[in-house]
């Protein structure tokens, strides 16, 4: 409501958000579990004096490079850039609450960038203990990174102790930071090692021997990955606010995912163990991509569900998903959401001047003698500031299919008790007359029952939406 | 309709840090951001216009500046998001506005810039295997226009964050019921074009520096007396070249595109008096010299230059704050927000900010050391 909404047809905005923050996170996780595994090869290597495996380890480490200084540097800053788009609001609050936290992770970040380039560009060129030294820098800042932003990250989820008055630690050390940092750190080290597996199958496809000795020692990597997710999942699951654990109870999709992650990471250990672990050597390229896919399906699923577990808040209880303080809901439920809405009341002041007050504020009763097409068109405004977050018109999540088949005192019903209807939305947060215009423009894009159920033959929706849009303008006139 | 009304409220948690405070960081993130990302911006033209056309030294400058770009780009992505992020907790009610407006565009930084990066790695590792492909080069042009987009797009946003007059004509025209399409952009700001260009100009006297900078001090077995002298001289002419697009854009923007509510108060404070008549010829010391040592490049003047060429930058950054908060204090000023100091992060973040410079020292040491050695590689026992 502070600032304007950015309309993404049929996809809504905060969906690139999760589009882009999941790829980011395939890359990110290995950027950080790659560089322990790699300073911790490469110090293993120089000590047994190790000639072939250091050669391998440095062709990986350009790959890695390639994939996490690049494609991982460009969208971590695309999630950053997304969410200043996509929920401006939330991206503010966040960013007064943790400016430093965010200052830090980007000194780490710097020393990551450089001690990256040094590792690689400098290999061979360092002497051995030199060279294993800045592997570990790196591996250390990129660590404390991923410390960091899931300490941000977990306070979107419960936000603890925490209140406006109180400072950054507080909302950093909030229940959720130490249980998900585990789980992430699994996470880092068994992505890692799938995917040194996959390199390893293409580059190493004629060295048996080395293939193996690759293969047996990331596999403990691996293994050591998989049962810090499985700790760290359960434990996360424990901590979680009661909502979160009523969505992954209630919605078959999460409760679904949740059991597949656990099963997920269980399989991938005793994949690893009975596979490259006991029986090195036989990694070729189909299992290694088989492997990767599976580490990638658990990760995506992991943060897919911790994202869904969070709703309807962007902060728990202090900014909800459509961009709106908590504290602020009273206020707009009393004098009007789009009138309190920065944008949305200059924009009806443009397109309404007749429905607006000397003081400059809407008149809701002259809103409502609008004709019925103007009310949907208002009632759309109301839709993009309150629903668009999560809700499509008619494409993902669209209303046109959530609603198909309501009535118009179903639709009036749900939209003023929202939260009550579904705990895992945000309140009505306008008044009264901007749920009857809002109802209006649900109604306008409400589909039918579909055709040829049973139920329906006495009822036609479609029948009733024309009957009722008819004697709304006939009553206009 | 007042502009101001699209103003949003203040955050109800307060600046974490005094506004000093923020702009400090926000001043000294851009100066630091400038020196890698003028590298790549008039950097990355050079190395596709003489990997193109160029022969013997202008191709040797093409590949010893295409070789050192992936870092020189990874460095300044990084260090860009630090004055973004202090842009955002300072004058977060005018970068939010202004880059939803422009969404679309906005948005299309991130997938314009993983091609420009990829960009610079495939002509990067061409070179390096000495296998230049049609790809590669395509690559490289690819990439140096992908950058010259980039910094259009960053003009606009930042010119649109204080062109608050124009926002409520942006959004009518790019709205959908009341949503932003993300697709204006600040076309119709008179200080878009010399705003944008005047950067370009600053960054093609930094590359010139650049290229003095690494003929003398990087990969120096391998560079001979031929080239170095040719590189004084190029750098030299390409220097000169920055400076009078400096000098057009600077003059098109301060004379013929700043208004007056942001031209008088310079002629009201003493510091801008001397500030603006400074960051104006500050580059014609950086010119002398280079001039200097056109026939011959020396260790010290070199250094001199590229010192010199870093207060350049530092005096553009100072000065263009200080024309952003004239233009966007008019409007509200910022400075006055209320303020909740959050001490001892900051006083962590100072700490982890000494220590991580001097890690990045330690690690420049040693490779310094590397190249003072020479390029052999060492041999494992």
């Amino acid at each position: 409501m502070h600032y304007p909404w950015w309309y993404v047809p049929n996809f809504t905005a905060p969906m690139l958000i999760a589009g882009i923050a999941t790829i980011h996170v395939f890359v990110s996780l290995y950027a950080v579990g790659g560089g322990i595994v790699l300073a911790g090869e490469v110090s293993h290597a120089y000590k047994s004096n190790d000639r072939p495996m250091l050669d391998y380890l440095r062709t990986h480490t350009l790959f890695f490079i390639l994939l996490t200084v690049v494609f991982g540097a460009i969208t971590g800053v695309g999630i950053w850039w997304t969410i200043g788009l996509a929920s401006p609001l939330a991206t503010e609050s966040l960013i007064h609450i943790f400016v430093f936290g965010w200052a830090m992770e980007y000194v780490f970040f710097v020393i990551e960038i450089v001690s990256a380039f040094v590792f690689h560009y400098y290999w061979g060129r360092l002497d051995p203990k030199t060279h294993a030294a800045i592997g570990w820098i790196y591996a250390i800042s990129a660590y404390i990174s991923l410390v960091l932003i899931t300490g941000i990250t977990a306070f979107q989820l419960d936000i603890g102790n925490w209140t406006p008055e109180k400072g950054m630690w507080t909302a950093f050390f909030n229940p959720q930071t130490i249980p998900q940092i585990m789980a992430r750190s699994g996470a880092a080290l068994l992505l890692a090692s799938l995917y040194i597996y996959l390199h390893a199958a293409f580059k190493l496809r004629n060295d048996v021997h080395l293939r193996s000795l690759v293969e047996n020692r990331v596999s403990k990597w691996g293994m050591a990955g998989a049962a810090l997710v499985t700790a760290g999942g359960a434990w996360w699951y424990v901590n979680i606010p009661e909502s979160a654990k009523s969505a992954l109870a209630g919605a078959s999709a999460l409760n679904i995912l949740t059991a597949l992650i656990f099963l997920a990471s269980a399989v991938v250990f005793f994949m690893l163990y009975f596979g490259p672990y006991r029986h090195p050597g036989w990694l070729n390229p189909g299992f290694a991509i088989l492997y990767f896919l599976l580490g990638i399906a658990a990760t995506g699923t992991g943060e897919f569900i911790r994202e869904g577990a969070r709703k309807p808040y962007i902060v728990y209880n202090y900014v909800t998903g459509n961009n709106v303080l908590v504290s602020e809901i009273p206020k707009l439920q009393a004098s009007g959401y789009l009138n309190g809405g920065v944008w949305t009341r200059a924009y009806l002041k443009e397109q309404y001047p007749q429905a607006v007050t000397k003081d400059g504020n809407i008149d809701y009763a002259e809103m409502l003698k609008l004709p019925v097409a103007e009310q949907v068109k208002v009632g759309k405004v109301l839709f993009q500031y309150h629903c668009n977050d999560c809700h499509s018109t008619n494409g993902f999540s669209g209303l046109d299919r959530l609603t198909q088949g309501w009535t118009r005192d179903m639709i009036s019903t749900v939209v003023t008790h929202l939260n009550k209807a579904h705990y895992f939305m945000p309140p009505w947060c306008g008044n009264d007359a901007e749920a009857v215009l809002i109802t209006e423009f649900i109604q306008s894009l409400s589909e039918p029952t579909p055709a040829g159920m049973k139920f329906s033959e006495e009822e036609s929706s479609e029948k009733e939406k024309t009957s009722n849009l008819a004697a709304r303008e006939e009553s206009d006139r | 309709m007042n502009p101001t009304d699209l103003i949003g409220p203040a955050s109800p948690l307060g600046n974490p840090a005094p506004f000093w405070f923020i702009t400090f960081f926000k001043v000294l993130g851009l100066i630091l951001h400038m020196i890698p990302m003028n590298v790549w911006f008039a950097g990355m033209i050079l190395v596709a216009v003489f990997s193109t056309f160029g022969k013997n030294h202008s191709l040797e400058l093409a590949h010893r500046l295409s070789r050192t770009m992936p870092a020189v780009v990874a460095l300044g992505i990084n260090l860009g998001i630090v004055p973004l992020l202090f842009t955002q907790v300072g004058y977060y009610q005018f970068y939010y506005p202004a880059g939803v407006l422009m969404a679309r565009a906005w948005f299309s930084v991130i997938v314009i810039l993983l091609f420009a990066y990829y960009g610079v790695y495939v002509y990067s590792l061409s070179v390096r295997s000495n296998r230049r492909t049609k790809f590669a080069l395509t690559s490289a042009w690819i990439s140096s226009i992908a950058f010259v987009l980039i910094s259009f797009l960053f003009a606009n946003n930042f010119s649109l964050m204080a062109n608050v007059n124009d926002w409520i004509h942006i959004y009518t025209r790019t709205s959908e019921s009341g949503a932003a399409l993300g697709t204006g952009l600040n076309t119709a700001d008179p200080t878009l074009i010399p705003r944008w260009l005047m950067m370009f100009g600053i960054a093609i006297t930094t590359t010139a520096v650049f290229i003095v900078f690494d003929a003398v001090f990087f990969k120096r077995k391998d560079t001979s007396d031929n080239y170095r002298k040719w590189a004084g001289k190029f750098a030299f002419a390409f220097y000169t070249l920055g400076i009078v697009v400096y000098a057009v854009m600077g003059s098109w923007y301060v004379f013929g595109a700043l208004g007056e509510s942001v031209l008088n108060p310079i002629g009201q404070s003493s510091f801008m008096k001397i500030l603006f008549p400074l960051t104006a010829i500050s580059p014609g010391l950086v010119w002398i010299a280079l001039f200097a040592q056109r026939k011959g490049l020396r260790k010290a003047t070199t250094i001199t230059a590229g010192t010199l060429q870093v207060f350049v930058i530092t005096l553009n950054a100072v000065s263009r704050q200080w024309v952003q908060n004239e233009e966007i204090f008019k409007f509200k000023d910022v400075s006055q927000l209320p303020v909740q100091v959050q001490w001892s992060p900051m006083i962590v973040f100072l700490l982890l900010f000494v220590i991580g410079l001097t890690v990045v020292g330690w690690m420049i040491a040693k490779i310094a050391e590397v190249e003072k050695r020479g390029a052999e590689e060492i041999q494992v026992k």
